[in-house]
């Protein structure tokens, strides 16, 4: 078998990458296969024009010449019939079976398999049983058994090799039909009264079309293999019609005598299949929709680091624990480059909680990650600035040193705590190997302390817990598990992203006041990254509004949430609801944050402002601090008394 | 970091392969023991039984384990006394009656006599006997004339035959006739067949399935104990892997060797080569029935268009000979030495056709894949049909694995396929023809007569030849058979095999039969 | 778990039934009979319908099957009429065979595939993936007999390296090494594809799972890459290539076909095919029977071994 596709189809999105063609060509592997194989297919087509010998002449006394004997480039075979030209009239019968073979495979299997997928559970277990057997059947013996049923020949080898084939299209189509058939715009599609056979042909015909396209490409080489296979064991062309595995097969019988007479076919059906797959492997990079969004490359175990300018080298503020000078960091991808973190400056004192706030997409999260150089790369890299770490640049310090500080100094809690534990490891597993790796300890003591860890985030029954998967527990006793996976070694920075998003209200709140008093207890500091200024006002001493990759506003807490400068600040104060003020609206922000690729020149923020003018479209708009410790990057902040004219 | 992981995957791959590469060190070439005899058989064998098997390549572990009361003389394929010191024929041929050897054991230390004779015949031929079941007996119509077998005394044993049948001796010396241990059968049953006992030159040791059937010698065997301690058959079903074997010193003899590796063998002083014509003949049946080959001029033009000469020098490298006629050239006695083959002639060829007002008509020609005695079935096949497209017949070849083959050509060629290719291999001069050229052969009459020949006078011949007790008066009668087919050309007759067998240059004695039987009583290794 | 495999096991009784009766019927529409197997040559009709007649292969087709499946539901699978010995002798004796050597290929396979792919996938685009993905397409795209003419020939012939067929060595052999040794060539033929098919999978399986959230939650706990890579991407990859090894197991068993005739490897996949041409119908029935049983327990293992790698799965 060759290959197990389980792309997933997406409804296609726009791509202003090259045609599919031109990504083909320039995959260079998948070029040289394009090339070996037209050659091939050019000269087998052309095996009636070529000035070649009779096929089949058989000539007795000329036979097993060796390759380069005048007239035989390639020698004779038993009955002095010319290897050349049986070869290139063999390719062509080859190919026409192994792609004959393919079709019908992949034309019935996908029917079975799309009819499976969409039907009732009863015709799905009915057909996929009759699947079973046939793959339970050794593959070979069931086309033996076809082949010695129909009668030998090559259309009647054709069959049974698609027979034999059609469960490896049947399957692979069901699991994926299975999965569309449970999607939403099939449902849409069932309530508007249309036919299942109609849905079936409409909506999930032309998503499963590629995957059945990948499969074929992928599948054809291994046919033309099976094809050969059964004219090997004698049961395909007969003769004197060449095909390459019958050559193969009657050369067999003298292989230690005259190799080449079976050498020369067999390398040809490698060539063949080989070129076959090379192009199957490009075709398939081209329309898996995973691997053409590069969602496939590997992150490495650390950021890239490309800091074209020499580091900043401003004084550092006394006291710091933490101190980001400058910082930029940017995704590469194809030639396009998206500006995530556009120079970003911050710091965090021992102990304290700053908020880092924006909307999805302002750079807030690209921003703590880049700390610890937890941004993946490809295609992300850190193109300039500093981070210090009690005056360390971490920017330039050695892996081995930020290994240090992962999970010890500085720890992270990510949002989604179901996806960020490991779901293969107990919760006792993943926290001891956390400690393990920073403190010397058995393993007993590692688990006590683990134990400890789970009671003070105040988790009931610990020791339970501790055997259990994270599957097996609610989301805000997982993210109680992350927080104490934190907590674990002495930590100094906490860098929490997100960590109450994907918790329910009451669960939230809960996490907070926890977060709050232990980072109290331990004297922790924490960067809080955050869409909801709800959750700053619990928590934060001191917030950072980031919009488009750069700050826009900082300053104490209540001083931001009682006079916002930034407009954008304000639209964001807006947007928390309050309790007991239920005529208060919502109010979303108008328009779509810009693309970083692709920054208007002045404030970002211009498009959607309701103040802006002429002005804010020009040059940079530096970032302006005023007093109490306050910054803002606005020509036109607002007044300290605008809040009741804006709500409205 | 990574050359860390890296190197702990590769290091996984290398135990590995360390685990499989260990084992290369240790040596390839094995000789093999002094004394003992290693053969290379073409196939696992079916059974050890005589009465069950019907194939060459179990046949010749059989002749060393088992005799028979009489055996074909050294080289020749006529009988001569074995368990049967003497025997006379009552003048209407119907009685044969067979003194036996005296205190000859059975290798379980049973004693051979007159009623363990009639066990054998009673086992295979009576519906009803007790034995009848450890069978079924595939080859049981070899004795089909045998009325009763009669226990005279201890040592005397008389055949009543239905009738005059003249190959009974020599079906006797054919290994369905050979004797088992009566004892053995009833002690075995069934499985007898993976238990022989007989009274041969080797007594059976041990049969590992798939893997080798050991024999070791018999110190009490009445005709003087083998030379060799034990002669070890391995089962190694590809040609090529049997010449592998052979020449890497893995085996002390191989049979059947591949025409195309012969030369390599004959070249070398390490190895003797072993050639042996046997009663063996490879032809096309023509389809007489129906289609163009209705006509004689057509049949004969056939003949006339195959360059045998061709097919038996090149294809099968001088491992056959051309047949002239039905009757292969190792029935000296009964072989016409005055028929000559056909020639190859094209232009006579595409006269005849043209004479018959032949137009063209495509001829179907049945093929096998391959099958006992049948040489290169498809090789042979593309080569003839080269030769008559030469002369204006466009043949269209169907290949059939054999047992396929087997079933389609033994129904009867009718209205299906003009053409099919055939291979016998036989004991006796009447087998063939008599099975395979009589009207009464026909296949809805019982017989192989699949092209449907009838010439009442091959018919009356071959009755005759059948019941005639005196052999120069069969000779006689087979010529003039021989003749008249050759003249009417119901097959076109292509070839005769010569057996052939490589041994390692150290064994001695050894010798093929053209019985195509392996007797390995003589055989030493130096 | 006993009860998921037991439920299993009870879902594959219908499979293997109707596996049973394919069979039956494909092997009576193939013309030919055993009889005339049996007597070659010498098939006259009269001789055919006695050994039919004994063979009990003259009754009407459902009643032979009815009684064939009675049989095999008493442990009884009758008696092979080509080689006249018990069909579950043979059977096991050449299954055990092919085990030996389909189960070393698949050992090799898994390994081979498994370090290749996380090689490949940890070196994403760097020379050694594009190496290792270069050498397992030829791998894919080499027809296994004809791979298997290579090795012999190369092997075998020319170095005399390694023998070229058989199980154990024609005389005096026997022991472990001496299997191991004729084990080595045909081994490496059956498992060339199935490690270029696992291969591929686990890079893109460890490519899927390196860039979870749990990868970088094992990251920034300060873990080493190594730890990260095979302890925790490995794992979770593992689940999703574990039942394609069990799918591989089935190709093994089936390509076994060529490379037991090609290495004369005494196992099942040969004797059927032997069987198939001598229609020998009880043969063919109690061979394709335990191929397709160690099939379904094949893939039964590959389900159990993911229910114990992921947690999820245990209900």
């Amino acid at each position: 078998m060759t290959d197990h596709t389980e792309a997933s189809p997406t409804p296609k999105t726009r791509t202003n990458r090259p045609g599919a063609f031109a990504l083909l060509v320039n995959n260079r592997l998948a070029a040289g296969g394009l090339l070996v194989l037209g050659v091939l297919v050019i000269t087998a087509l052309a095996a009636p024009i070529l000035p070649l010998a009779d096929p089949n002449a058989t000539a007795p006394a000329d036979r097993l010449h060796l390759p380069f004997t005048p007239n035989h480039p390639f020698g004779t075979d038993m009955l002095g019939r010319d290897i050349l030209s049986r070869l290139i009239w063999g390719t062509r019968v080859s190919l026409a079976v192994g792609v004959s073979a393919t079709l019908i495979a992949a034309f019935f299997g996908s029917l079975i398999g799309l009819i499976a997928g969409f039907s009732s559970k009863r015709v799905d277990s009915v057909l996929m049983r009759g699947i079973d057997m046939v793959m339970a059947f050794p593959y070979i013996l069931l086309a033996l058994s076809i082949v010695a049923v129909l009668g030998p020949g090559l259309i009647n080898a054709l069959y049974a090799i698609a027979v034999v084939n059609i469960p490896f299209f049947a399957r692979n189509i069901r699991g994926i039909t299975l999965g569309l058939s449970r999607r939403e715009f099939v449902d849409a599609a069932r309530l508007s009264g249309k036919s299942r056979p109609h849905i079936l042909l409409s909506e999930i015909l032309p998503n499963v079309l590629p995957v059945i396209v990948i499969t074929m490409s992928t599948t054809i080489g291994w046919m033309i293999i099976e094809t050969a296979g059964l004219s090997f064991l004698g049961l395909g062309a007969q003769p004197p019609q060449a095909d390459l595995g019958s050559m193969l097969g009657e050369g067999r019988k003298i292989l230690f005598t005259y190799p080449h007479v079976s050498l020369v076919p067999g390398v040809m059906i490698f060539a063949l299949v080989m070129s076959i797959n090379l192009i199957g492997d490009g075709v398939r990079d081209i329309l898996d929709p995973r691997l053409r969004s590069g969602a496939l490359a590997r992150p490495v175990a650390r950021t890239a680091v490309a800091r074209s300018r020499k580091p900043d080298t401003r004084p550092l503020m006394e006291a710091t624990v933490l101190d980001v000078k400058n910082l930029r960091t940017e995704f590469r991808i194809g030639s396009t480059v998206l500006k995530a973190v556009g120079g970003v400056d911050l710091h965090l004192m021992p102990g304290e909680c700053l908020g880092l706030v924006g909307e999805s997409g302002s750079g807030k999260s690209v921003t703590a990650m880049s700390i610890m150089g937890l941004v993946p790369t490809p295609p992300g890299e850190i193109a300039g600035g500093s981070i210090f770490y009690r005056g360390e640049d971490l920017v330039a310090a050695k892996d081995s040193r930020i290994r240090v500080l992962r999970g010890g100094a500085v720890s992270h809690v990510f949002q989604d705590p179901l996806s960020t534990l490991h779901p293969l490891f107990t919760i006792a597993d993943q926290l001891i190997e956390t400690i393990l790796a920073h403190q010397p300890m058995s393993r007993t003591e590692a688990r006590d302390h683990a134990l400890d860890l789970l009671k003070q985030v105040r988790i009931s029954n610990p020791d339970e817990r501790l055997n259990a998967y994270p599957h097996e527990l609610s989301g805000g006793m997982r993210q109680r598990v992350c927080i104490a996976m934190a907590l674990a070694n002495d930590t100094e920075i906490i860098i929490a992203d997100e960590p109450t998003t994907a918790l329910d209200v009451t669960v939230q709140a809960q996490v907070l006041a926890l977060m709050d008093n232990l980072r109290r207890e331990k004297n922790a500091a924490i960067l809080f990254i955050t869409h909801d200024f709800g959750v700053v006002s619990a928590i934060c001493d001191r917030v950072a509004v980031m919009y488009a990759g750069r700050i826009v506003e900082t300053g104490r807490t209540e001083d931001i949430l009682n006079s916002p400068a930034h407009p954008y600040t304000r639209k964001l104060i807006d947007c928390v609801p309050v309790l007991g003020e239920p005529e208060r609206r919502l109010e979303a922000i108008e328009g779509l944050p810009p693309s970083v690729d692709d920054l208007p020149r002045g404030c970002a923020f211009a498009p959607r402002c309701p103040y802006a003018d002429a002005d804010c479209r020009h040059g940079d708009i530096a970032l302006t601090a005023t007093n109490g410790g306050r910054a803002v990057r606005c020509i036109h902040p607002l007044a300290q008394t605008t809040e009741e004219t804006v709500v409205g | 970091m990574k050359s860390a992981v890296l190197s702990r995957a590769l290091a996984a791959g290398i135990v590995a392969l360390a685990v499989v590469m260990s084992a290369a060190i240790t040596p390839a070439r094995a000789q093999t023991p002094p004394n003992v005899l290693i053969v290379g058989q073409i196939a696992e064998p079916k059974s050890l039984d005589p009465a069950v098997d019907t194939a060459v390549n179990d046949f010749r572990i059989l002749l060393n384990v088992y005799d028979g009361l009489v055996r074909y003389k050294d080289g020749t394929l006529e009988p001569e006394p074995g368990l049967a010191t003497s025997w006379t024929i009552s003048p209407d041929g119907k009685v044969y009656t067979f003194k036996l050897r005296e205190s000859v054991k059975f290798q379980d230390g049973t004693p051979f006599n007159a009623e363990a004779v009639k066990f054998n015949f009673d086992r295979m031929l009576d519906k009803n006997g007790p034995y009848y079941d450890t069978g079924p007996f595939p080859l049981a119509s070899f004795f089909s004339a045998v009325d009763k077998v009669k226990v005279i005394d201890d040592l005397t044993v008389e055949f009543d035959l239905k009738e005059p049948y003249a190959p009974f001796l020599s079906n006797l010396a054919y290994p369905t006739g050979l004797i088992v241990s009566p004892a053995a059968v009833k002690k075995y049953g069934k499985d007898f067949g993976r238990h022989p006992v007989g009274t041969g030159a080797y007594m059976f040791q041990e049969w590992v399935s798939n893997q080798k059937v050991v024999l070791t010698k018999n110190p009490d065997y009445w005709d003087g104990s083998p030379a060799l301690e034990a002669v070890v058959f391995r089962p190694i079903t590809d040609a090529n892997t049997r010449v592998a074997a052979m020449l890497s010193g893995e085996i002390d003899v191989m049979v059947e060797v591949p025409p195309d590796s012969l030369s390599q063998f004959r070249d070398n002083p390490a190895f003797k080569v072993y050639e042996q014509a046997g009663p063996h003949v490879w032809f096309l049946i023509l389809n007489m029935k129906e289609g163009p080959f209705a006509d004689k001029k057509v049949r004969q033009a056939v003949n006339y268009a195959i360059n045998k000469e061709t097919l038996v020098n090149n294809v099968l490298q001088g491992t056959a000979t051309v047949a002239a006629g039905p009757t292969p050239p190792a029935f000296g006695w009964a072989y016409d030495k005055k028929l000559k083959p056909y020639p190859y002639d094209p232009e006579k060829a595409k006269e005849l056709l043209k004479e018959a007002g032949y137009d063209g008509q495509e001829i179907t020609f049945y093929v096998t894949e391959g099958g006992s005695g049948m040489l290169e079935p498809v090789a042979m096949a593309t080569a003839i049909q080269a030769d008559l497209a030469a002369v204006g017949m466009k043949v269209k070849i169907e290949t059939y694995e054999w047992n396929t083959f087997l079933s389609k050509v033994n129904a009867g060629l009718d209205s299906k396929a003009d053409m099919a290719e055939m291979a016998w291999m036989t004991n006796d001069p009447d087998t063939l023809p008599y099975l395979t050229l009589r009207t009464d052969a026909w296949p809805k009459k019982g017989g192989f007569n699949s092209g449907y020949y009838s010439n009442p006078e091959v018919d009356k011949l071959l009755e005759e030849a059948r019941t005639s007790t005196d052999q120069a008066k069969r000779a006689e009668l087979y010529k003039q058979m021989q003749q008249i087919v050759h003249d009417d050309a119901p097959w076109a007759f292509i070839a005769n095999w010569k057996q052939n067998a490589v041994t390692s240059a150290n064994v001695e004695g050894f010798a093929l039969q053209p019985s195509f039987f392996l007797m390995l009583q003589h055989v030493q290794k130096q | 778990m006993a009860a998921y495999i037991f439920r299993r096991l009870l879902a594959a009784i219908p499979v293997l039934f109707g596996l049973t009766v394919i069979v039956f019927f494909i092997m009576k529409l193939i013309p030919g009979d055993p009889a005339t197997a049996i007597l070659g040559s010498y098939a006259t009709p009269e001789n055919v319908a006695r050994i039919n007649a004994e063979l009990g292969l003259d009754k009407p087709m459902l009643q032979q099957y009815v009684i064939w499946l009675g049989n095999i539901l008493h442990g009884d699978f009758g008696r092979s009429y080509s080689l006249n010995k018990p069909v579950l002798d043979e059977v096991l004796g050449r299954f055990s065979a092919t085990l030996i050597l389909a189960g070393t290929a698949l050992v090799l396979c898994s390994i081979l595939g498994l370090v290749v792919g996380i090689v490949s996938a940890v070196r994403q685009f760097g020379w050694a993936d594009r190496i290792l993905t270069f050498i397992v397409l030829i791998g894919i795209s080499t027809p296994s007999f004809f791979l298997g003419l290579l090795l012999i020939l190369f092997f075998a012939v020319k170095t005399r390296l390694f023998p070229a067929s058989g199980m154990y060595a024609i005389y005096g052999g026997g022991g472990i090494l001496d299997l191991i040794h004729h084990l080595t060539l045909p081994a490496i033929t059956l498992a060339i594809v199935a490690t270029g098919v696992i291969a591929r999978l686990t890079r893109t399986s460890m490519l899927e799972v390196l860039r979870q959230d749990y990868i970088r939650t094992a990251r920034a706990k300060g873990l080493s890459e190594r730890k990260v890579v095979m302890k925790h991407a490995f794992k979770a990859a593992l689940v999703s290539v574990v039942p394609v090894i069990g799918i591989q197991a089935g190709f093994v068993l089936g390509g076994a076909v060529y490379i037991e005739t090609v290495f004369q490897w005494p196992g099942i996949g040969s004797m059927l095919v032997t069987a198939i041409s001598t229609r020998d119908l009880l043969l063919v029935q109690g061979g394709v029977l335990v191929v397709a049983a160690s099939y379904v327990i094949f893939n039964l293992i590959a389900d159990a071994v993911q229910t114990m790698l992921d947690p999820r799965l245990r209900r």
